[in-house]
């Protein structure tokens, strides 16, 4: 679905289905709901919520593939800092969306809180074209949070590209590693 | 203008030519190789100078390494050579006519009372047993290489038609983790000796490129804040500037045939543009808006045109524009991955980036035919420069996992590898002639 979509139609779908807490699809099995409009995904446990956890991931393989949206990456509050992104792709991955609303949250508390969105690219392709893609991600992330209601006073991106790969092998699991966009507050850390 | 190469050599020479390790100086920290050679390259015999042994710099293996490295030449090892003539009037052409040398270098380098050398050479036609170039220099021991480098331009110029490009540089972007400035953009004379290093840094620097009299370069750094700024450095002085530090993607600067203007790529109008930015006024033009991607811009030779990366028809594909009429043509249509255009300085040739089967080689595109050729077997190549003379072109790959430059020939049929001592080594920038 991805590559029909044009990329800003997909960040604001993107937003929007944040906006509405609807159920993300794919392999997403995070709880998430945070504006108290959506149903749980666990029924018996409808009033006494468990604090936000990583999720039961046992039973789905970590692969390159799915390494963006695996629930594992993504802890559901501001100690998670970096969102992974697929292939060519810069749709902010569905099990990501609790982390970032905590973030959002968190932001809007905190109006002297400082986010810088540090884009990355995987080391394929040409540099700067890279940077530029990088570019795409951290905004992608910067829309998600300004939907929630972020201040862009409170945001900054920057875009590195290949240049500060986080995994320094050249396999698709390295790759999956460095596609990513860094949440790195520059003041007020939570 | 081409020499018309001699056939004899065609049986002779094997496709892959031995790998000949070229020690360099203590400070380099490049090596360059010669990995496939043209099947046609003409036999030549640079004889030891008199005196080279003892000299600071060793001008005839200079030299051989250089018409070696061009793979346009098959150069003799001195331990195959009869005799070894220092003079006119001590050569046999005979002694060198059995070997099937074409054409021999005879030289001499003396230490003077003032402390400079004297170096005399000459290059003969051994079948028409003639003199070709009768040339003397006297340069102080600093400038040992920089004669060397000359007299290979000479040779290569007489025996090619083609001015050579020895004396020139390249500059490039080392990475070394774990060092306290992983960072580094350096430059070398395009063997790869006297490594200068311009920027140490922390922060990624990057997109390195020459002006045009080979004076100052420009690159994009974010040694400052994590911020990406584009920089203009001058050489000589070590005298630098930031002229580009908006919001957003300050990249890919490309220095306009005339000097005056810098191509940039910026996204402080929301995504990345091209704008033109004046040096000596700093007013900035807008010259693409559209909202895919725009970046990697390279200018024509005529200043009126640039090349350019776009993302406007889906994935990257190569696109020209017009700076006066703003008007742009899609010029790339082979394949769905055609990035970071680099031009040959007769604008007949784009060479750049393209994906084939999750492979990025280096193509080279004709503009006048229309043809489009891969012209290198590594994965995962990038930043093509065009050598100033647009015989070679060299590029980042990797091998063995690390970053490493190589070149090719324009027409693919030489391959040369660079690789480093230590880190890794990318983003080559080849100097206009110096």
């Amino acid at each position: 679905m991805r590559s029909f979509i044009n990329p800003f139609l997909a960040v604001i779908l993107a937003g929007l289905l944040a906006a509405c807490s609807s159920t993300p699809t794919e392999e997403d099995t995070s709880s998430t709901d945070t504006m108290g409009q959506n149903t749980q995904t666990t029924p018996t446990t409808p009033v006494e919520r468990p604090k936000p956890s990583k999720p039961e991931t046992s039973s789905i393989p970590l692969t390159a593939e799915n390494f963006h949206n695996h629930p594992s990456n993504y802890d559901g509050t501001t100690d998670t800092r970096v969102i992974y992104f697929a292939f060519d792709s810069n749709t902010v991955p569905a099990a990501a969306f609790e982390t970032l609303r905590a973030h959002a949250k968190y932001l809007k508390e905190n109006p002297n809180a400082k986010l810088r969105l540090e884009g990355h690219a995987d080391e394929r392709g040409t540099r700067e074209y890279n940077v530029a893609l990088s570019e795409r991600r951290s905004e992608a992330v910067q829309k998600f949070l300004r939907v929630q209601g972020v201040s862009s006073s409170q945001i900054e991106t920057v875009a590195y590209g290949e240049e500060k790969p986080a995994a320094f092998g050249h396999t698709e699991m390295d790759w999956a590693k460095n596609r990513r966009v860094v949440l790195n507050y520059t003041a007020g850390r939570p | 203008m081409m020499r018309i190469i001699n056939v004899r050599s065609v049986a002779r020479a094997a496709a892959v030519m031995a790998l000949t390790m070229l020690a360099l100086g203590a400070r380099a920290e490049l090596m360059i190789q010669i990995t496939e050679g043209r099947v046609d390259a003409v036999p030549i015999a640079v004889v030891p100078f008199a005196g080279a042994a003892d000299a600071p710099e060793n001008i005839s293996d200079i030299v051989r390494a250089d018409l070696h490295r061009s793979g346009q030449f098959k150069t003799l090892e001195p331990g195959d050579m009869l005799s070894r003539p220092t003079s006119a009037d001590q050569l046999s052409f005979r002694d060198f006519r059995v070997l099937n040398q074409e054409y021999v270098v005879v030289g001499s380098m003396q230490k003077t009372d003032s402390g400079a050398y004297e170096v005399r050479y000459g290059l003969y036609d051994v079948a028409r047993e003639k003199q070709l170039i009768t040339e003397s220099y006297r340069p102080p021991a600093s400038q040992l290489r920089d004669v060397a480098h000359a007299i290979s331009d000479r040779i290569y110029e007489e025996l090619t038609g083609i001015q050579g490009a020895f004396s020139t540089k390249i500059l490039y972007v080392t990475f070394n983790r774990g060092a306290e400035n992983p960072y580094q953009l350096q430059y070398a004379d395009a063997d790869g000796a006297r490594v200068r290093t311009i920027v140490r840094s922390r922060e990624p620097v990057m997109s390195p490129s020459w002006s045009p009299d080979g004076s100052k370069i420009a690159y994009v750094s974010f040694e400052k804040d994590g911020l990406p700024k584009i920089y203009v450095h001058d050489l000589a002085s070590a005298q630098r500037r930031v002229v580009a530090q908006y919001k957003g993607i300050n990249g890919a600067p490309a220095w306009s045939p005339d000097g005056q203007r810098l191509a940039v790529t910026l996204s402080k109008g929301g995504n990345p543009d091209i704008y033109s930015l004046d040096l000596n006024s700093g007013a900035l033009e807008q010259l693409t808006d559209h909202y895919g991607i725009d970046t990697e811009p390279r200018w024509m030779p005529d200043g009126e045109h640039l090349v350019f990366t776009s993302s406007r028809s889906g994935g990257p594909q190569i696109y020209e524009l017009d700076v006066n009429s703003k008007s742009t043509r899609r010029v790339s249509f082979e394949g769905a991955y055609n990035a970071r255009p680099d031009v040959t300085p007769d604008g007949r040739y784009l060479v750049y980036v393209h994906r084939r089967n999750g492979s990025f080689n280096v193509g080279v595109q004709d503009l006048q035919r229309g043809t489009f050729d891969i012209v290198t077997k590594t994965d995962m190549d990038e930043s093509p420069s065009v050598a100033p003379n647009g015989s070679m072109i060299i590029y980042g790959t990797q091998y063995r996992g690390t970053g490493v430059l190589q070149a090719v020939s324009i027409d693919g049929r030489v391959k040369v590898e660079l690789p480093s001592k230590e880190g890794e080594v990318r983003e080559p920038a080849w100097s206009p002639f110096l």
